[in-house]
């Protein structure tokens, strides 16, 4: 088989149209990474300078109460992944700027597509855009050729009249032409670990050598059925246009109405609803800016009587700071049952994408090249949720600065004030990528798949090539 | 007369062909799906903003129920006075929407970027929180709606590819072209009859699914002169491809090389210059972080406010100076409360300084897109049919507009009617509640 591989690719060398095509391709490739490790250069930097700013700017706040600084609160930005460049996923179509602040669990907004009109349907240009589209077309044309030109040169007929056995024919010509993806595939991916080479860590590797993975099977299986259908159908205009239809329809039609279907069987509430939800359901917890609440009262009573005390301005803590506090514990019981809901909602709506992947292997490709490359749908959950946390531990530091930070027991004490040193004491937002043992059991269900996929192919090319009629 | 038999024989072979009849059938499902999606957007936004609307007249009646007899002061909220303009004002419920164009059913184009419904108060912006955009599972808004622009955009070409290219070359390959160059007209006319059945019947199919895509939300009655356009459009996209298409099939000689000449260049423009007009641009100019609006909204708005009264009157004195002849200057008490509730106004200023840049940076990002449509016709069609069906950028940076407008008139008619001393009765409240809505 390896000589059958050797002489395919000395075959494909000898091709003055292949190798133009190649070369000319490789060049784009080449351009289009470095363009990709460009746009991430420089969308980084935005994103740093734009951190800094507001560290800056918290770091350098005026002296305040402790509930201003909850209401002034600041500002997370989302950062662009280091494998943006290969493949950015969601990221042109989720907002980039929240506010942290008190009170309110807000939305990231401003997203990069809101600020122009309509460019690209297929995203920027990237890696994986030519990785998912036009690799995979690129390898049915060389499958298509390299069994059609074999079958009209009459020279398959004479192989099998010498001996040679058809399967092994077959098979070794779907490996040359999966393996010449496979090495489009590498040099994109060498290329990017070179642009990257300061940055480049165990996490990053391992990540890469998955999305690694799954193309490599991609290819595998779009050129075993591109030789399959070459070999089987006697028709070759047929064999080429069915495999354009399955490469159309995988491509370009199955995606978009599987996820707009799966969105249909798994509603999200329209805003409206899920902010009444919410305002609903907030309005029956505690509100610390209106005195005359009555769970408010409630409260007081209950602090009174743990207390012993008769008064507020008895206790030994400032009341307000503690009601400030309560009514942020019961509005994040709020926050996580509706925000909940949404991502029990979008992962509802990925699984079921995901085993739409079961008609159609790029849906796999897709999902495993933006999970690895970290800019899925559950890398942008995780940024929110880990800028929530960050939100919650900060206002809590800021509340019980508010109910404990004051020397004075006779009163509430609004003249408390924060400065400087409790600015700097509250630690910057940092996002950390989810870790990849966290990522692999999700997307274990693309990979399974796709391996079906392959042995599929297999099974075709060795038990479908018994069926071929050469002489 | 032979043309005619050419045309009709080409029939024969279409039916003849069950790859080809899929094919049709195939862009026809996908077409009615996509006019489904649109159209059931277009329900979803209207229904949102009755809703949005009925709430906003329940509220408004409970208000109205304060001036007739209930006290115009809550009881769970004792500082509102609703005599006082400003506390009248901020009841008002004043909401602007971007109601959706019937012609929406063709284009969801960018409406699932922007909020479509905005309550206008003196706080607010074209920027808020709240007008973000409508919850959307963002996978799949990155992979996009398969509407029917899509469907126009990028599966009519692979149409016309499917039915289009084995015709001349078949003949070839099969050595029949010598054969048909005697029976034949002339090999061009033969070519171009042939060619011509497929684009009229890509055409047809187009018309037959922009009426039903119409009859599924009025258009015809609400937005006539967008069916027009869009005929308009989608033939001339498909001319575009069927040009390209044709000189393909003419120079070509064998089925290979015309599907891979054919798919070569769909891939070129409609995947790679749209993709990379999109990279270039956002390296030219990195996603806007908005840090400007940002920083209005935070450091600068608290700066506003460390401010002292003295220093904010001069300011608003700047801004409105009617209200250096206001009575309320020699009222110490209702001058600072005064002061207060203006604040607004500065704080809106500030706002819109910010926003300049943005906006600014904005029109210049499409300027360049613009300034590629002419070796970017996908890009172009795309745009122009979000025109069509209201749902461009530009149809959302006029909304964007119209609420920046309202919010101005809500501060301009608050400063008037509160340095003007104005005690709100139920005939000024309706009187605000309708002022305060209208764009003009």
């Amino acid at each position: 088989m390896w000589e059958i591989i050797k002489n395919e690719w000395q075959f494909f060398a000898r091709s003055r149209t292949l190798l133009v095509t190649s070369l000319g391709f490789v060049v784009v490739l080449l351009l289009t990474i470095f363009l990709g490790y460009r746009q991430t250069h420089e969308q980084t930097l935005r994103y740093q300078s734009a951190q800094k700013h507001f560290r800056t700017q918290w770091e350098n706040n005026r002296e305040m109460h402790p509930h201003g600084v909850v209401h002034y609160g600041t500002f997370v930005f989302k950062p662009a992944n280091l494998s943006s460049g290969l493949d950015e996923g969601i990221n042109s179509t989720t907002g980039n700027m929240l506010k942290l602040e008190g009170h309110v669990q807000n939305e990231i907004t401003h997203t990069e597509a809101s600020q122009t009109q309509a460019i690209s349907k297929f995203g920027k240009l990237k890696g994986s855009l030519l990785l998912q589209y036009i690799i995979p077309l690129l390898l049915i044309f060389l499958a298509f050729q390299s069994i059609n030109s074999e079958k009209q040169s009459g020279r398959l007929k004479l192989l099998v009249l010498q001996g040679a056995n058809l399967t092994k024919i077959i098979l070794a010509k779907t490996l040359s032409v999966s393996i010449y993806g496979i090495a489009l595939l590498t040099l994109s991916v060498l290329a990017y670990a070179v642009l990257n080479l300061k940055t480049l860590n165990a996490e990053i590797i391992s990540r890469t050598l998955f999305l690694f993975l799954a193309y490599c099977l991609y290819y595998f299986i779009v050129s075993g059925l591109t030789v399959y259908l070459s070999a089987r159908l006697k028709n070759t205009a047929l064999a080429l246009t069915s495999m354009l239809g399955v490469w159309i329809i995988w491509t370009i039609f199955l995606p978009n109405i599987l996820l707009s279907s799966v969105e249909q069987w798994h509603e999200l509430p329209s805003r409206v609803a899920f902010k009444k939800a919410m305002r609903d359901d907030r309005s029956n917890g505690i509100n610390g800016h209106n005195s005359s609440d009555g769970r408010l009262k409630e409260l007081e009573k209950k602090l009174l009587a743990e207390y012993k005390v008769d008064t507020i301005s008895k206790l030994p803590f400032d009341f307000w700071g503690v009601v400030m506090q309560k009514d942020e514990e019961y509005g994040n019981l709020v926050w996580d049952k509706h925000f909940g809901n949404l991502r029990n909602v979008l992962a509802q709506q990925k699984q079921s994408y995901q085993l739409g992947a079961i008609l159609n292997p790029f849906i796999s490709l897709q999902n495993l090249s933006m999970g690895f490359a970290g800019n899925d749908n559950k890398h942008h959950q995780d940024f929110l949720l880990q800028a929530e946390n960050y939100r919650r531990g900060f206002i809590k530091k800021l509340n019980d600065k508010h109910a404990y930070g004051s020397t004075k027991t006779d009163t509430s004490d609004w003249d408390v004030k924060v400065g400087a040193a409790f600015y700097k004491s509250v630690a910057d937002f940092e996002y950390q990528p989810a870790k990849l043992s966290s990522i692999i059991p999700i997307y274990l269900i693309d990979l399974v798949i796709l391996i079906f996929w392959m042995l599929l192919s297999v099974s075709l090319l060795i038990f479908g090539s018994k069926k071929i009629q050469i002489l | 007369m032979k043309n005619l038999s050419i045309f009709l024989y080409e029939w024969k072979h279409f039916t003849r062909s069950p790859f080809k009849i899929i094919a049709v059938l195939l862009y026809l499902l996908a077409g009615i799906y996509g006019l489904h999606k649109g159209a059931s957007l277009y329900h979803k936004q209207h229904a949102a903003i009755n809703e949005i609307e009925q709430k906003a007249a329940k509220e408004k009646q409970t208000c109205l129920n304060r001036y007739q007899g209930d006290s115009l002061v809550p009881s769970k909220e004792d500082w509102v006075n609703l005599a006082e303009p400003n506390w009248a004002i901020e009841y008002t419920q004043v909401y602007h929407h971007k109601s959706p164009s019937s012609a929406m059913v063709y284009s969801i184009g960018q409406s699932e970027q922007y909020g479509f419904s905005k309550k206008i108060t003196r706080w607010a912006s074209p920027y808020d929180d709240d007008l973000v955009e409508e919850i959307a599972n963002p996978e799949r808004l990155q992979i996009g709606t398969l509407d029917f622009t899509f469907v126009l955009l990028f599966l009519s070409p692979l149409l016309l590819l499917v039915l289009l290219y084995n015709i001349k070359s078949s003949e070839i390959e099969q050595g029949f072209m010598a054969l048909i160059e005697v029976q034949s007209v002339s090999k061009n006319s033969w070519l171009v009859t042939r060619v011509l059945f497929y684009f009229l019947l890509v055409l047809f199919t187009n018309l037959l699914l922009i009426i039903f895509g119409g009859l599924q939300t009025g258009v015809f009655t609400a937005a006539n002169k967008a069916f027009g356009q869009m005929l308009l459009y989608s033939f001339s996209y498909c001319t575009f491809w069927f040009v390209l298409f044709f000189f393909i099939l003419q120079i070509g000689k064998s089925i290979m090389s015309n599907t891979l000449k054919m798919i070569g260049i769909y891939f070129v423009f409609a995947f790679i210059i749209p993709a990379a007009v999109s990279q270039y641009l956002s390296i030219q100019y990195p996603t806007n972080l908005m840090t400007e609006f940002a920083d209005a909204k935070l450091e600068k708005r608290w700066q506003l406010w460390d401010k002292s009264d003295t220093l904010r009157l001069a300011e608003l004195e700047k801004l409105f100076p009617a209200i250096t002849k206001s009575s309320l200057l020699k009222n110490n008490d209702k001058r600072s409360t005064a002061i207060q509730e203006s604040t607004s106004a500065l704080e809106n200023r500030l706002r819109k300084v910010s926003i300049q840049p943005i906006e600014e940076e904005n029109r210049i990002k499409n300027a360049f897109i613009s300034g590629t449509f002419w070796f970017n016709p996908v890009s172009f069609f795309h745009n122009r049919f979000n025109t069509v069906s209201q749902t461009h950028f530009d149809n959302y940076q006029n909304y964007r507009n119209e609420i920046q407008y309202l919010i101005d008139k809500q501060i301009g008619f608050l400063i008037s009617e509160m340095w003007n001393d104005v005690k709100v009765d139920k005939k000024k409240y309706l009187e605000y509640d309708q002022k305060l809505k209208r764009l003009n």
